[in-house]
């Protein structure tokens, strides 16, 4: 979807650039840029939903203030879109497009900007998912996913199939579990509840289950989103989920970037951007350092680099595991001490 | 017999505990919870407390450990001479942890004294254990053939390729490729000597070392059950 932004004066990143994949996990200390590429994506897609302006049309921008230019890969490989900011309070609040000329320009920047309204951004948190949530609230999940329990009983209405799938795979999980159900509370919220496999199925409210397991649920559901948006990120993937299950993590977000290799080939990839602090998540990308962004913090400025950049990678990865690397300090991303 | 399976994850020990099972000859049991190592280097620095673990607190009779040799040295006959050790080679290294480990620690209550050491197994997996997968299926996957890539410089497969052999993909999931490791093993039908023809070096020294626990098994049991 996105093949690389570049960053002029956006927060930390004053001039940098990052080359984007399917599967992209960012790395990096606290204000390096990383939760700043997520809001770039999410003004993208705010300002996506106005109407946008064409690059002859506008006045020029406020040259000191931010800017962020968006490439695309195909079919969107010949449009480009700026935001950039043309009043003094230095927030983005332009889009403009470059698109080839004509109808089938024109045609191309409507099915790219459907797409672009589709990103979605999250950072689970457990409290929330905890919580019941109004039933007609379940038709995308909050960037908390604080709606959980409304989104899987629409799921398990509307998209069964997809719902089965889910908690197949929640099963496989979390064998203590047999299932998941829903109940209506007094208060006339719907509530999620888990089933025990053993004690005769006895069911077990949300804010009984651990983090971990409703952490996992989290990323099972938009796993197996059946109408995924284009581009999911997601803030600190390994949050609450104990160290070896984090396989599990990465190869959810893998089925939503490598449908294919889940055997979906008809499913549309999701482009997958998602941070972390966990060196054991990073151990599971070895083979794929491609997939890895470091995000580095050089006094107030922040830069991307990837991992694959790396000359010396497949000698320094003899010696040490990509987590110990990561934490050693000799790939970057570290926080300056 | 009871053991310890040290793998990198559960696929790799579901595919060993067939391996293991054919050529010890008999089911045995393991020690729970089951033991997760992170790649090399990461094996090499956790053995010790492991082997410490499974001697005093565990009643395993041996541990088995299987790593990937990457582009490391492969382990060669005149590593198997007395008081030879290669620096370079991950079975010696884990060898010499195996050693250096037990002949410092004490006697275990509970060890009976046919047995008070863990037993050895120490394989290695060339490239990767998924070279093993294809053994049989794949006749140019051998050790000879990557010795001889790293001879030449120019490696008939990576790990990638390999990957991409047995499972159709680089980013299997862990229950398509727990299932696809047990099924390829499991071909052997309990006939190990393809995979110690095809993998002399690294899986021949696994077996060698499995062989030697079967006259250990004989030995009488440890007279006061532990954990
Ligand atoms: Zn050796």
């Amino acid at each position: 979807m996105i093949s690389a932004v570049q960053f002029r004066n956006f927060k930390a990143l004053r001039s940098a650039a990052v080359k984007l994949g399917p599967f992209n996990l960012v790395i990096g200390p606290n204000g390096s840029g990383k939760t700043s590429l997520i809001q770039a994506l999410l003004r993208l897609r705010s300002l996506a939903g106005l109407p946008a302006a064409h690059r002859h049309e506008e006045p020029p921008p406020n040259a000191a203030g931010p800017e962020l230019v968006f490439h695309f890969n195909p079919p969107y490989q010949n449009l480009h879109v700026t935001l950039a900011c043309d009043t003094n309070d230095f927030v983005c609040n332009l889009l403009v497009v470059d698109h080839p000329p004509g109808l089938d320009g024109e045609r191309q920047w409507a099915g790219l900007r459907a797409r672009l309204l589709t990103i979605r951004a999250f950072l689970f948190d457990h409290y929330a998912m905890a919580l019941p949530a109004r039933r007609e609230d379940g038709a995308q999940l909050a960037s908390n996913a604080g709606n959980l329990a409304a989104v899987l009983a629409a799921r398990r209405e509307k998209f069964p199939a997809a719902f089965a799938l889910l908690e197949e795979e929640f099963r496989r999980l979390v064998p203590e579990f047999a299932g998941l159900d829903f109940r209506p509370t007094p208060s006339g919220q719907i509530e999620l509840v888990a089933r025990t496999a053993a004690n005769g199925g006895e069911l077990l409210a949300a804010d009984s289950l651990s983090q971990g397991t409703l952490y996992l649920l989290a990323i099972l559901t938009l796993a197996h989103d059946p109408e995924p948006p284009a581009i999911v990120c997601l803030e600190e993937a390994d949050r609450g989920v104990h160290p070896r299950m984090l396989r599990e993590v990465r190869d959810a977000l893998y089925r939503l970037s490598y449908p294919q290799d889940c055997g979906e080939a008809a499913r549309a990839p999701v482009q997958v951007i998602a941070t972390t602090h966990s060196p054991y998540l990073l151990d599971l990308l070895r083979e794929h350092p491609e997939e890895v962004v470091l995000a580095n913090k050089q006094g107030n400025a922040a830069s991307f680099e990837r991992l694959s950049d790396r000359a010396d990678l497949v000698e320094l990865l003899c010696e040490a595991s990509l987590g110990d690397l990561w934490y050693s300090g000799i790939l970057g991303g570290v926080p300056g001490e | 017999m009871k053991l310890a399976i040290l793998s990198e994850s559960p696929a790799d020990e579901a595919a060993l505990r067939v391996l293991v099972e054919y050529v010890l000859g008999a089911p045995f049991a393991t020690v729970q919870p089951a033991l997760r190592a992170r790649g090399w280097p990461s094996v090499e620095q956790v053995l010790p407390a492991i082997l410490r673990h499974l001697h005093f607190n565990t009643a395993a009779d041996g541990l088995v450990v299987v790593v990937d040799s990457d582009d490391t040295v492969v382990h060669d006959d005149p590593h198997e001479a007395v008081g030879y050790y290669h620096p370079l080679c991950r079975i010696c290294r884990l060898r010499a942890v195996f050693r250096r480990t037990l002949k410092n620690l004490p006697p275990a209550h509970g060890r009976s004294a046919g047995q008070q050491k863990v037993l050895r197994a120490v394989g290695l997996a060339v490239p990767a254990i998924e070279a093993w997968y294809l053994c049989g299926r794949d006749t140019a996957v051998t050790e000879t053939a990557w010795i001889a890539g790293q001879a030449s410089g120019r490696q008939p497969y990576s790990r990638r390729e390999l990957k991409w052999r047995v499972y159709g993909t680089e980013r299997p999931s862990l229950p398509f490729e727990l299932r696809r490791a047990v099924q390829e093993v499991s071909r052997h039908q309990g006939d190990v000597r393809r995979l110690e023809n095809d993998f002399p070096r690294g899986f021949g020294a696994l077996a060698q070392d499995l062989r030697s626990w079967r006259s250990a098994a004989a030995s009488p049991p440890a007279p006061a059950p532990l954990a």
